[in-house]
């Protein structure tokens, strides 16, 4: 391996001066200083961080500039110049290339957000030798942060290959000034945003909570229920905002897991507060129900696109305008309501109740150790998937697959909620088990809320206009291609189910949770 | 990832200078590029303004590995690395002959580097000898500077020889005029007889003084000059040869 170009940066103290440093260093070397161009850069990321995930960060510089670095070397991975990539927010706005080929299957559909602004201004100094070659180069930065009063000072000596003994030379003297705070290359960035308030890795969509065994099952169900209330507050911004469809996904995920969490978890809360919040969610559900659907639909455009000869794709173009246009209804219906004050008021209710001390009046379960209820939950939903599972046949309804696909999902919500409390590597094992039968069922059912879609408007159609019949010819077109891959998707459920119901697995959830 | 060798039989038709522009255009382009000096004259180390360490010399880098990775060296340049000449390896090919399979020693030197650059380029002294059967075997493409003259005609027609002698395509050389003088009829009957031929890059470097002035400067003239027609035809130039890397 070739060792990449040695690179430090330090934080500058208030009393260092830039010239002091150089005429010190300077004495070894010839120096030549070159003011760099003011810039400002600011940082983008998704919500929930996935690019600094997978240790990158984009940064815009300028209007016209967009560079992707690796974290937490600061090298570029790749980078982009042209007109018009001001307003990039989501990976189909940059053309096609190389930066977009890689964005593109990190970002999905989420947009990028701007994190933090900085205008930056600094001197380079290059250090040469006696053959005026370059051995070393020195950067002073100063960055300041848009919409606060607050200035990041920091200093960059980056050597070359071949000239170690320069940049130790080089760094020796920096220390000699006090200068002695070695930092990253993203110091200033991060500073900066958690100066607004956020922090990297701050928001994730999936669910984790530590309990301890000991914890009675009040304190553990209040704790859970109170990082639920936490996600769907952190995503209301985003829905209200629009700013892409993650953020409701989000929060009707964190909604159906409260739902489940009230119905799984039996006679902790007192009766009346489960009852009155039952009720709420489901409510609260049903009304942001409509805006996610029709987003749900217009995720498939792509798909139906290449399902279908060139011939229909115009029917597909306007099937898909009509959806575009009754989601922005949708969608202003669901700002007024949870703009609306009936909506804070319930909220407000719940986060009171979760913030009390005592969680009210106890019930029977309530005083439990956390750990002998949630084998109980686990277990009987366990039990309860493999009876409706072999009661499955190929000649069954719909409606069966349906319903043993609501039961994993309340199964795979109490291993999430109470995972903390069993071994990590045995939880891995049952989850993975789980997730290939949802897998499958969740194929099914896609399937048939799509049909079912394409049958409704195809119902609601008046024939007639020759619009409308291209529309019916590309509706009728879909439903047989979607119909055709549901029926492989169902025979292909009966070796998943069997998988899951063999006795290993039965035999490892007796053992962890009987 | 390629490995372009500059070469020509005859001395003085501007090799190094094609050397140093064209790899200083490969990293400005964002790749990884490192310019190996091959030449006991050491040119391309002196326009960078590389001094090779004391302990370099052709043993070590035949040696290749640590030896070699212990003496590349950053030029000005960010994503340029130059591999210097040491004046030792003017004994290359006795120090070659000496080594058992010395025809493809070179190509293993130039092995592990190929993980870690996108091009590495070959300045090559003038001749045809072990260390050129070396440099044609590792190499993917051979870049032969052409003056428009009968006598390099007649060069090509050499290596062409020798290519088919060692069993290597012709279709790894691709040929462009250099020092090409509008004023001299010579040059552009020569130039028109051979543009057709398979090979030939349509894209031609003047002579020009800023690139003869190079020495003075000591820079490579994209970089001292980027506006200059120099630098214009040299950037011309590597967009041409970058198509047929591509193919490669």
């Amino acid at each position: 391996m070739i060792p990449e170009p040695k690179e430090k940066i330090w934080l500058l103290p208030e009393s260092a001066a830039m010239n002091a440093i150089v005429d010190d260093i300077g004495q070894d070397f010839t120096i030549e200083i070159e003011p760099q161009p003011a810039v400002t850069i600011t940082w983008f990321d998704t919500f929930d961080w996935r690019l600094y995930r997978r240790r990158k960060v984009l940064l815009r510089q300028n209007k016209d500039s967009w560079y992707l670095l690796r974290r937490p070397s600061g090298e570029e991975i790749v980078s982009l110049q042209g007109n018009g990539l001001v307003g990039c927010s989501f990976s189909s706005d940059f053309p096609p290339g190389r930066l977009r080929t890689v964005l593109e299957p990190i970002l999905g559909v989420r947009r990028l957000l701007p994190l933090v602004t900085l205008d930056s201004s600094g001197v380079l100094i290059r250090f040469l030798n006696q053959d005026e070659k370059v051995v070393a180069f020195l950067f002073f930065h100063e960055q300041r942060m848009r919409k606060a009063d607050v200035v990041f000072r920091t200093v960059k000596l980056r050597g070359i290959r071949g000239y170690d003994k320069d940049f130790k030379a080089v760094s020796k003297s920096i220390r000699r000034h006090g200068i002695v705070d070695s930092v990253s290359p993203f110091y200033a960035l991060e500073e900066g945003v958690r100066l607004t308030g956020r922090c990297p890795l701050d928001y994730s969509s999936e669910f984790s909570i530590t309990l301890k065994p000991e914890m009675s099952a009040r304190q553990a169900t209040l704790a859970i229920f109170r990082r639920l209330l936490e996600a769907m507050q952190r995503n209301t911004p985003g829905i209200i905002d629009d700013l892409d469809s993650e953020f409701l996904h989000d929060f009707r995920v964190a909604l159906r897991r409260t739902r489940s969490g009230l119905a799984l978890i039996k006679r902790v809360l007192p009766p009346e507060i489960t009852e009155t919040f039952k009720k709420e969610f489901a409510e609260l559900g049903r009304v942001t129900g409509a805006a996610r659907d029709l987003d749900v639909y217009l995720l498939y455009e792509k798909d139906y696109k290449s399902r279908l000869p060139a011939s229909l794709r115009g029917g597909v173009e306007a099937f898909f305008a009509d959806i575009r246009s009754r989601r922005e209804i949708a969608q202003k219906e669901l700002v007024r309501s949870l703009r609306s004050p009936e909506y804070r008021e319930m909220i407000s209710r719940w986060h009171d109740y979760l913030d009390s001390d005592d969680g009210g009046e106890a019930s029977e379960n309530s005083e439990l150790p956390i750990k002998d209820l949630a084998g109980k939950i686990i277990l009987r939903s366990y039990r309860r998937i493999l009876n409706d599972g072999r009661a499955i046949k190929p000649s069954s309804s719909d409606k069966k697959m349906h319903r043993l696909r609501i039961h994993c999902k309340k199964l795979r919500y109490s291993l999430e909620f109470f995972a903390s409390l069993f071994p990590p590597a045995d939880i891995r094992t049952v989850i993975n088990q789980l997730k290939k039968l949802q897998n499958n069922l969740g194929a099914f059912n896609d399937l048939s809320v799509q049909q079912e879609m394409l049958h409704q408007y195809l119902a609601r159609l008046r024939p007639g206009s020759g619009r409308n019949q291209q529309l019916a010819s590309a509706i009728g077109g879909l439903l047989t291609s979607l119909h055709h891959e549901q029926q492989q998707v169902r025979e292909a459920f009966f070796s998943k189910f069997r998988r899951f119901a063999r006795s290993e697995n039965t035999g490892l959830y007796k053992k962890l949770f009987g | 990832m390629s490995v372009i060798a500059v070469y020509n039989i005859k001395g003085g038709v501007g090799k190094t200078a094609t050397a140093v522009n064209l790899s200083y255009l490969s990293a400005g382009g964002g790749d990884k590029t490192l310019l190996c000096d091959l030449d006991p004259q050491g040119s391309s180390t002196f326009y960078f303004r590389v001094r090779p360490a004391k302990k370099f010399n052709v043993s070590k880098l035949l040696k290749g590995g640590k030896a070699v990775d212990g003496n590349i060296r950053g030029t000005d340049y960010p994503g340029l690395d130059l591999l210097p000449a040491d004046f030792s390896f003017r004994n290359m090919d006795i120090a070659l002959d000496d080594l058992k399979k010395s025809r493809h020693r070179i190509g293993k030197v130039l092995k592990p580097l190929r993980q870690e650059y996108d091009h590495i380029f070959l300045d090559c002294p003038p001749n045809i000898t072990l260390l050129s059967e070396n440099i044609f075997h590792a190499a993917d493409h051979i870049l032969v500077p052409l003056i428009p003259t009968t006598l390099s005609h007649l060069a090509l027609r050499q290596l062409f020889r020798f290519l088919d002698e060692i069993g290597q395509k012709r279709s790894k050389v691709l040929i462009f005029f250099s020092m090409v003088e509008k004023r001299k009829k010579m040059h552009w009957e020569m130039m028109r007889l051979l543009i057709k031929k398979p090979g030939v890059l349509p894209k031609v470097i003047p002579f020009l003084a800023d690139i003869e002035k190079m020495g003075l400067y000591r820079q490579p003239v994209t970089a001292a000059f980027p506006r200059s027609l120099a630098a214009t035809a040299y950037g011309e130039l590597w967009t041409e040869i970058e198509k047929h890397l591509d193919r490669g």
